[in-house]
């Protein structure tokens, strides 16, 4: 029960962070102005339109003003411009919350729709190729040396992985993408320099793959180097902190080989930290994409969500705001879960 | 406080990698009060920004300590100028004054480009004009060019200045009248038709610089030795003057670090980039270990209803994604340096708050800080003398540990594009090599310097926090490390 409780208190602060976010960036771009700006272009863009279309029909100046000024009115209402930006928040939070995205000003998706749910769904795949591949490499990798590492605690290797390790903290991913280039793609020309397939793509499917495969090396292989340092420097930190535990020097004394300690007692209870960090780290780096897909002109969400600042586009900047907390905070519900589930010890 | 400081800077100096650190730390320090007291504060703004200042420099040359690596032949970058005059001569009504510039060229590789400047023109009366000669190592004179200085404007008194604040400059090599002139000179020299066009995409440099041997129009070679640019200033005032002549031959190499698209020197813009790393860095970090200490004692101290209020906020703050946010507001807000410090600092208090509490709840229950209940001691005297104390080494390595953090974020927003304007640092260098497709045309002088900067910046900082790392967690000397 007590369980079920602090579960629900943590879903409930997290619903907090995703309706703050939204607020926080409705709330500011109504607060700037920016909100009615881009509304009353869009209007205007309507209205031009109109202007355009009676001026083959209607010959008369004066009523073609008329028309248009009825027209204006009509829109301002319909946009909630006649209102200030506070009156329409709730609409447009809750046109968010359930989901109903909209349509974007000037962005569109590669088959042309300016839904935004298009757009996003059709980059979402292309973002979650990136990161979970990055990801897989980097947990198999991390768990191997972590554990390697943690059973020679001291010595030299142990100690300059620690240091690469920390290092790391301190090394842009973007930057790690840009030497990458600048080596293997243009210096090399091992790798191509971005994008999804080549132009033209080839024609078989397995061509197609094997292409893909070819330009995701690049931003999986940064997206690997930046992360897979302090994923084994912790791997190795939270073997060790179980390492220590008094039931592994019990099954040392039964006389089990160091292998099968390893294996079946200290790995097993280290488990529940290890997944905790991966998921946590599967969250963060969905917005670390930003960064990554920018270098490689990689038409994924992050790339997304950069395109829509630059195009000023309101509609994609909100649901892309919204969907990388949505992600983040769903991420976190479910580690807590499983850190209730993996580890029974844990009674908050 | 000068016992544990002097503790602390013997714990760092006592592993190699914090050793390592003061020692780039102290560098750093050095290199950013030289910028600071060299650099006017307005640098972004004045200089950087403003193409003029620029002007005289090649575009994307590579430093000049590159030519020594190489054996591909590359031009020195020659900077020659004068105020004083070297001869006077009368020409009917005129006062004809001379000033003459000796370039000594050795270089196998013609000059990317001549520009000329002249500035302040001072006159009386009549209009003055200026021509250029060039004196050749083989005796050709060249009449390059001419300016008619603009008369006055009606109602204008005398005496009357002319490009004053910004000097005249021209790129002779674009100039109409330098290209016939140089089709004279091989026509009637080698008996060669060179048609603008071909002179254009030879490169009307090479042409002035050059000599053609074996008749091969298109391959003139260098011809080395003294060239003597001569300006004379024509005037009928003996008042009149000139201030100051500049001839700028264009080199392929360029200071210690090369330039940008825009001729900006790279030395410059990265050497203004220490100190806006070490105020971003440091004013960050100094703000949220406040902020967050304060609130994590007060809130793990206090308890109650303060303690929720606070552990719910940063509970919220803590949780939400940091990079899409960070992008959103600097775009939404401006792009001010002080805006994205202020958000940096909003959203990364709540993590050290968290841990502060959690410190300070155990800390409460220990037997001192009852006895000091007991005898009296008021609550806010508890949190200072009694409280603080405990978690201050912890405040105090987090203090380094943010630092990197927020270099690294303000980097990432200015490779994005979304750096302050009026302040360059080395993310938005390296933004603009990446913009202007730098990596591939192989520019490499534009992209490493930076990001190796902003890496052995936040380097620093993260070995001086792992060398920190015993003092605050006692238990970790001489076991693992």
């Amino acid at each position: 029960m007590a369980r079920a409780r602090k579960l629900a208190i943590r879903g409930v602060t997290l619903v907090g962070v995703l309706l703050t976010v939204l607020m926080l960036v409705v709330a500011t771009l109504g607060a700037t102005g920016l909100s009615d700006k881009m509304l009353g272009a869009i209007a205007n863009e309507e209205l031009r339109g109109i202007r355009q279309g009676l001026a083959q029909t209607i010959r008369d100046p004066g009523e073609i003003e008329r028309v248009v000024q009825e027209r204006r009115e009509q829109l301002t209402a319909e946009y909630g411009l006649d209102q200030p930006w506070f009156f329409r928040l709730p609409g447009l939070l809750w046109r968010v919350l359930s989901l109903d995205l909209g349509s974007a000003r000037t962005l569109k998706s590669f088959g042309g729709s300016s839904r935004v749910s298009d757009i996003v769904l059709e980059r979402l795949p292309n973002t979650l190729i990136l990161v979970t591949s990055a990801l897989t490499i980097t947990a198999i990798l991390g768990l191997a040396l972590g554990v390697k590492l943690a059973t020679r605690v001291g010595t030299r290797t142990d100690r300059s992985i620690s240091y690469v390790a920390a290092i790391s903290n301190a090394l842009p991913s973007w930057w790690i993408g840009i030497l990458l280039l600048l080596f293997l793609s243009f210096q090399v020309g091992l790798f191509p320099s971005g994008g999804l397939y080549s132009t033209p793509p080839p024609a078989t499917d397995l061509g197609r793959m094997a292409d893909l495969l070819w330009h995701a090396a690049l931003p999986i292989l940064t997206l690997v180097l930046v992360t897979v340092g302090g994923w084994t420097f912790s791997v190795r930190s939270m073997v060790l902190n179980v390492a220590h535990e008094d039931f592994v020097t019990v099954a040392r004394a039964k006389g089990l080989s160091e292998g099968l300690v390893m294996r079946r007692h200290i790995i097993r209870a280290a488990a529940p930290p290890i997944v905790t960090s991966l998921i946590l780290s599967l969250a963060n780096s969905i917005g670390g994409a930003i960064l990554t897909e920018s270098v490689f002109n990689w038409p994924g969400m992050g790339r997304l969500y950069f395109d829509a600042i630059l195009a000023l586009d309101e509609a994609v900047i909100i649901a892309l705001t919204f969907l990388f907390t949505l992600i983040y905070v769903v991420a976190r519900f479910i580690l807590e879960i499983l850190y209730l589930y993996l580890d029974p010890r844990v009674q908050y | 406080m000068s016992h544990a400081s002097s503790k602390v800077v013997r714990e760092v100096l006592s592993s190699g990698g914090g050793r390592v650190g003061a020692l780039l730390l102290v560098s750093i320090l050095l290199i950013s009060i030289f910028v600071v007291l060299t650099f006017p504060l307005d640098f972004g703004t004045k200089q950087w920004s403003n193409p003029a200042v620029w002007a005289d420099n090649p575009k994307s040359a590579p430093p000049v300590w590159t030519s020594f690596m190489s054996d591909d032949p590359t031009a020195e970058h020659v900077i020659l100028e004068t105020t004083t005059i070297a001869s006077e001569r009368k020409d009917g009504d005129l006062i004809v004054r001379s000033y003459v510039l000796d370039l000594d060229y050795t270089s196998l590789e013609s000059p990317g480009f001549i520009a000329l400047s002249m500035s302040n023109f001072t006159y009386h009366g009549k209009a003055p004009h200026v021509s250029l000669f060039v004196h050749r190592p083989d005796g050709t004179v060249l009449e390059l060019y001419h300016l008619f200085v603009s008369g006055p404007a009606p109602g204008e008194a005398s005496p009357i200045s002319r490009f004053e604040d910004t000097p005249f400059r021209v790129n002779l090599g674009g100039e109409r009248e330098v290209i016939s002139v140089l089709s004279d000179l091989y026509r009637e020299r080698h008996g060669q038709t060179l048609t603008s066009r071909d002179i254009f995409n030879l490169g009307a440099e090479k042409l002035l610089f050059g000599v053609i041997e074996d008749g091969d129009s298109k391959r003139p070679s260098i011809l080395p030795g003294i060239y003597r640019f001569r300006v004379d200033f024509a005037s009928e005032d003996p008042r009149d003057s000139l201030h100051l002549v500049k001839i700028v031959v264009g080199g392929s190499v360029f200071g210690a670090m090369g330039t940008d698209a825009l001729g900006r020197d790279l030395a410059v813009g990265l050497l203004f980039g220490f100190p806006v790393a070490l105020v971003i860095g440091l004013t960050t970090a100094f703000a949220v270990t406040t902020i967050g200490a304060l609130l994590g004692i007060i809130s793990g101290f206090v308890g109650g209803r303060v303690d929720t209020i606070i552990q719910r906020t940063s509970d919220v703050l803590a949780n939400m994604p940091l990079l899409p946010l960070l992008i959103f507001f600097a775009f939404v807000l401006g792009q001010k340096l002080v805006i994205v410090i202020l958000i940096l600092i909003a959203f990364s208090w709540p993590g050290l708050t968290i841990v502060i509490r959690s410190m300070v709840l155990q800390v409460k229950t220990a037997t001192f800080v009852e006895a000091a209940r007991a005898l009296g001691a008021s609550r806010m005297r508890i949190m200072i003398r009694h409280i603080f104390p405990q978690v201050a080494p912890f405040v105090f390595s987090q203090l380094v540990f943010l630092v990197p953090g927020a270099i690294l974020a303000e980097a990432a927003l200015s490779f994005l594009g979304l750096g302050d304007p009026s302040i360059p640092t080395w993310g938005q260098i390296l933004e603009y090599g990446f913009r202007s497709g730098a990596i591939y045309v192989g520019f490499w002088w534009w992209i490493l310097p930076p990001g190796l900067l902003i890496v052995l910046t936040a380097t620093t900082f993260v070995l001086l926090a792992l060398s920190l790392e015993p003092i605050v967690n006692p238990r970790l000397r001489g076991v693992e490390r």
